[in-house]
């Protein structure tokens, strides 16, 4: 009867994964998206051949489809033309800003796995938490911080003219969004790439010396097979979240540097639904189409390993000796170049929250957090509920979006046939447009759905739960599914051949041995949470459950101190403070279970 | 007052649980909220604390920084709500502004408000164009204040949406800097390059307050060759207000694309005001009236109605104006004279009207876009 009951479960929770993202992603975001492909009812390629064929969005690829006989004809004057320079329009603009930022966020975040997962240093632990941030910053605070570091007058360029160099002039321009990108993303590359390299299996590294072979040929076929699916997936996720980039965007770039989804953005403001979604609709089947080629090529790529002690850390300081070893150099050197991307605008943001608009040092800031707090009149936001509703919503999405993405990622690496496009579907969360998914939200959840003549809503905790664990779970599924997929399958086998249900098998055998990949998603899944605007601010409308960021979006309008931001820049301090705190937690209670 | 909260939320059909999703009946856009007396019968003179006496709950919808401590709103809902003991306002802030209720109207879903508060011309606009039948009902003819209200700044030729409140678009520069442009040629000249951030038409209030200015100085067909002049002089596009003065805050550029009451907020002895000089271009500054407007599905039209007149009241005008920093639409304001000494209204205000834009104000902003994009 037991054995009946765990069999049950697996089936159940993969239902009930299935039934949730259904509700709070795909029937929403289906039903924007299908005004792209459904005029007056009737299926229709249309709108999207009239985006592929407008110059404006395509530019010299417009071609493809108005005529695509005069291709060959066009390449070939291009190369006898001497490969001048051609314009691939808005879309092509939006992928090229995102190969670059991608580029730069590999080249960030790369140094920094190498350096956490194999040194040690004090304060290695909580540095290693703390990488993840920036991912949960909005991105007002972010350009805040940027122009206070980057800016003409900011921190950087204060700096430099102190020593006589620069000034350096970065802002609204290309280069402006590259690091604001690798702000963000960067730190997605050493956290992946850290869980796997931590999970690189000395002994294996070991047999290949004993055996001979040089430090290089260890690392090229032992340590370099573990570390490439996940430097490749965090490149993944970083070019896809880069090409939707919009807000940070449009803050530190401007109009000219304008990317596909600022465009969503307009129509979706002045209701033209139907151009929105065709935009969008390309955009999410160029991304899933990536994903869907990615994991293809992850499934082929799977070496069994992954469970066993991982690489003994150097130390990274030897005292004098520190400046005669030229990697530890090198360490130090990367050490402050991440310093002025990292914390340079993280501090900035700090000061700028104690800094009144002459200059002055301030507290008034967060006495208008302690105002607001004890304000009661109505329409008040006050902050104490905002880091309770964002702890308590991070919380609950940690408990939903851990089993989901677990099996999902179950369902991918032992589906069978078929479950590579099954993963891909199921990480549209990854892919879709965060504008597209609030609309679609607003229209089916918020507004409600007519059933059997009564009018369905769903607001408040319960409903942004659920649409945070949707938005989370192909995290928790993208860093469990190649360490699952590593896992040698003779060893859930012999348990299972022991009598174990295959549900046991998985909590007993294979969840602990992968524990390192399991906390990394559910570090992650905690910071979607936290970080989440677009749906939170929806659901919690009306109702007093608004998050941190909603608070500190409320903030940035509120005049009570006059147009500055420094009342969103003291929340911003409070979420920082609030998040970074929760990720050491997470970590330390989490790396209990690790091996 | 909070248990009829909690009952008006929970009766407007927002259940505060997905898994348990239960619905109010019907979903033909009736709320099942119910005041606990019916309201006075309708009546048209400019109403007293003496002559009727309303009762229930009024929801108004309206932006985020119009409520919450010290704003606007909150003072007109203790003021309402002082005048008359049997009414309660309650606001409600949606995201997206009007564009949630045109939305609502679009797909069927209840409307749960009566009024909104902070309509401009080109939302209207956009309301009217993208529905059948009025998301708003006239309020013009019944309101006992109609003849105070400052007829320039009537932005809707049907009477629906009535102004209370209005703002002027102007530069904010650096006299240190730059000297004061005068024109919009000025702006286009060496001694300005790199001078200018402004913000994106299509997202922000000022910015599309900006372009609108711009198209009615140099025209139609002149307005896109002015913007490629200037965006060779290096005017920076970014999104909205806040990150634009921001910017501005931090010596990214000498001028900003701001308010004329900028001064408000600055002045005093620690404030250096060099740096909050108002440029009038050509003299003008394009104005950006504010109104508000009943909702045709509204539950309380009457209370709405009153609600209005009672913000068209000339000490109340000056509290709306003093807290939401624009100038009153009435004609009969009592401003505090400290008031006018830091807010200034342009010599010439201009703004397009209604009609103006109706069929043209998206595709001049798209034409605009696409070439900044382009260029």
């Amino acid at each position: 009867m037991r054995a009946w009951a765990e069999r049950a479960v697996l089936p159940a929770a993969i239902l009930a994964t299935l039934a949730t993202a259904f509700v709070v992603f795909y029937l929403p975001v289906l039903g924007v998206l299908s005004s792209a492909v459904v005029v007056t009812g009737e299926l229709t390629i249309g709108p999207v051949l009239d985006v592929l064929r407008d110059p404006f969005y395509t530019g010299a690829a417009h071609g493809i489809v108005t005529d695509p006989l005069a291709v060959p004809g066009n390449v070939l004057g291009w190369i006898t033309g001497g490969f001048y320079g051609v314009s691939f329009g808005l879309f092509g603009f939006t992928a090229y800003q995102a190969a670059i930022s991608t580029v730069a966020s590999v080249a960030l975040g790369l140094p920094g796995a190498f350096v956490l997962a194999r040194f040690e240093f004090p304060g290695r632990r909580t540095l290693r938490s703390l990488t993840i941030l920036p991912f949960v910053l909005p991105s007002i605070m972010v350009a805040v911080g940027f122009v206070a570091m980057f800016g003409r007058t900011g921190l950087l360029n204060d700096t430099l003219g102190a020593v006589g160099l620069g000034p350096i002039e970065v802002l609204y321009t290309l280069p402006a969004i590259i690091i604001a990108h690798a702000f963000y993303n960067a730190p997605l590359v050493t956290r992946l790439v850290t869980t796997a390299w931590e999970s690189v299996d000395r002994r294996q590294v070991e047999s290949a010396r004993s055996m001979g072979a040089t430090p290089l040929r260890a690392f090229r076929d032992v340590v370099l097979p573990t570390l490439l699916p996940a430097l490749l997936t965090a490149a993944l996720l970083t070019f896809i979240f880069t090409f939707m980039s919009f807000p940070i965007v449009m803050a530190l770039g401007g109009l000219e540097l304008a990317t596909v989804e600022v465009w969503i953005y307009d129509r979706v403001q002045s209701l033209n639904i139907s151009e929105a979604a065709t935009l969008a609709t390309i955009e999410t089947a160029l991304s899933l189409g990536l994903m869907y080629l990615y994991l293809r090529y992850e499934a082929r790529q799977r070496t069994a390993g992954g469970a066993g002690q991982s690489l003994p850390r150097m130390a990274l300081l030897r005292g004098i000796d520190t400046l005669r070893s030229p990697l530890r150099l090198a360490v130090l050197a990367y050490g402050l170049l991440a310093a002025v991307v990292f914390i340079g605008p993280l501090a900035s943001l700090i000061i700028e929250s104690v800094t009144a608009p002459n200059g002055a040092f301030t507290t008034a800031y967060y006495e208008f957090l302690l105002a607001q707090q004890a304000s009661t009149a109505v329409g008040t936001t006050r902050p104490l509920p905002a880091i309770v509703n964002s702890l308590v919503f991070g919380a609950g999405t940690l408990f939903l979006a851990v089993p989901m993405g677990i099996v999902v990622a179950v369902l991918a690496t032992r589906g069978g046939r078929g479950s590579r496009v099954a993963e891909a579907v199921l990480s549209a969360p990854l892919a879709v447009s965060g504008i597209v998914v609030g609309l679609g939200l607003l229209q089916t959840v918020v507004f409600g759905t007519v059933l059997f003549g009564y009018r369905l809503t769903a607001a408040g905790p319960v409903a942004i739960v659920f649409a945070h664990a949707a938005a989370a779970y192909p995290f928790v599924t993208r860093n469990v599914a190649p360490a699952l997929g590593g896992l040698d399958e003779r060893v859930s086998e012999a348990a299972r051949s022991l009598g174990a249900t295959r549900l046991r098998a998985l909590l007993d055998v294979e969840l602990p041995l992968i524990a390192a990949a399991v906390l990394a998603g559910a570090a992650f899944a905690f910071a979607i949470s936290i970080g989440e605007f677009d749906s939170t601010v929806l659901l919690a409308e009306g109702v007093d459950s608004y998050t941190m960021p909603v608070a500190l979006e409320r903030y940035v309008g509120n005049r009570s101190l006059g147009p500055n931001l420094g009342p969103a820049t003291a929340m911003g301090t409070v979420l920082l403070a609030i998040t970074g705190l929760s990720f050491v937690a997470i970590d330390r209670l989490g790396g209990r279970w690790e091996p | 007052m909070q248990r009829r909260t909690f009952l008006k939320t929970a009766g407007a059909g927002t259940v505060i649980a997905l898994a348990g999703c239960t619905g109010d009946s019907g979903g033909d856009g009736t709320s099942t909220e119910v005041p606990a007396t019916e309201t006075d019968t309708p009546q048209t003179g400019t109403p007293t604390v003496t002559d009727t006496s309303p009762s229930g709950s009024l929801t108004v919808a309206t932006y985020d920084s119009f409520t919450g401590e010290g704003t606007a709103g909150n003072y007109l809902k203790s003021a309402f709500e002082e005048q008359y003991s049997d009414v309660t306002v309650e606001f409600t802030v949606p995201e997206n502004g009007v564009n949630q209720y045109i939305q609502r109207k679009q797909q069927g879903a209840p409307v749960n408000a009566d009024l909104y508060v902070g309509l401009n011309t080109g939302e209207l606009v956009r309301a009217d164009e993208e529905l059948d039948t009025s998301l708003f009902e006239h309020s013009r003819d019944q309101l006992g204040r109609r003849d105070a209200i400052n007829t320039e700044l009537e932005i809707d030729p049907e009477g629906r949406a009535v102004p209370y409140d209005t703002g002027y678009i102007s530069l904010v520069y650096d006299e240190d800097a730059v000297e004061e442009p005068q024109t919009f040629d000025d702006l286009l000249e060496p001694a300005y390059e790199n001078g200018l951030i402004t913000q994106n038409a299509q997202q922000s209030d000022p910015g599309r307050a900006f372009l609108l200015w711009t198209i009615d100085a140099k025209g139609e067909d002149g307005y896109l060759d002015y913007w490629a002049s200037l965006q060779d002089n290096g005017v920076k596009i970014l999104d909205d207000w806040q990150p634009a003065y921001n910017a501005y805050m931090n010596e990214e550029a000498p001028m900003v694309v701001s308010y004329s009451t900028d001064q408000v907020y600055y002045h005093g002895e620690d404030v250096n005001m060099a740096r909050h000089q108002i440029g009038f271009l050509n003299d003008q500054g394009y104005a950006n009236p504010e109104a508000m407007a009943r909702f045709t599905d509204a539950d309380q039209p009457e209370l709405a109605r009153q609600f209005m007149d009672f913000v068209l009241q000339p000490e109340h005008q000056a509290e709306v104006a003093q807290r939401n920093v624009q100038f009153p639409a009435v004609t009969d304001a009592e401003l505090d004279e400290s008031f006018s000494q830091y807010a200034f209204e342009p010599p010439e205000a201009v703004t397009f009207s209604y009609d103006q834009l109706k069929g043209n104000v998206e595709g001049w902003i798209d034409d605009w876009a696409r070439q900044v994009v382009s260029n």
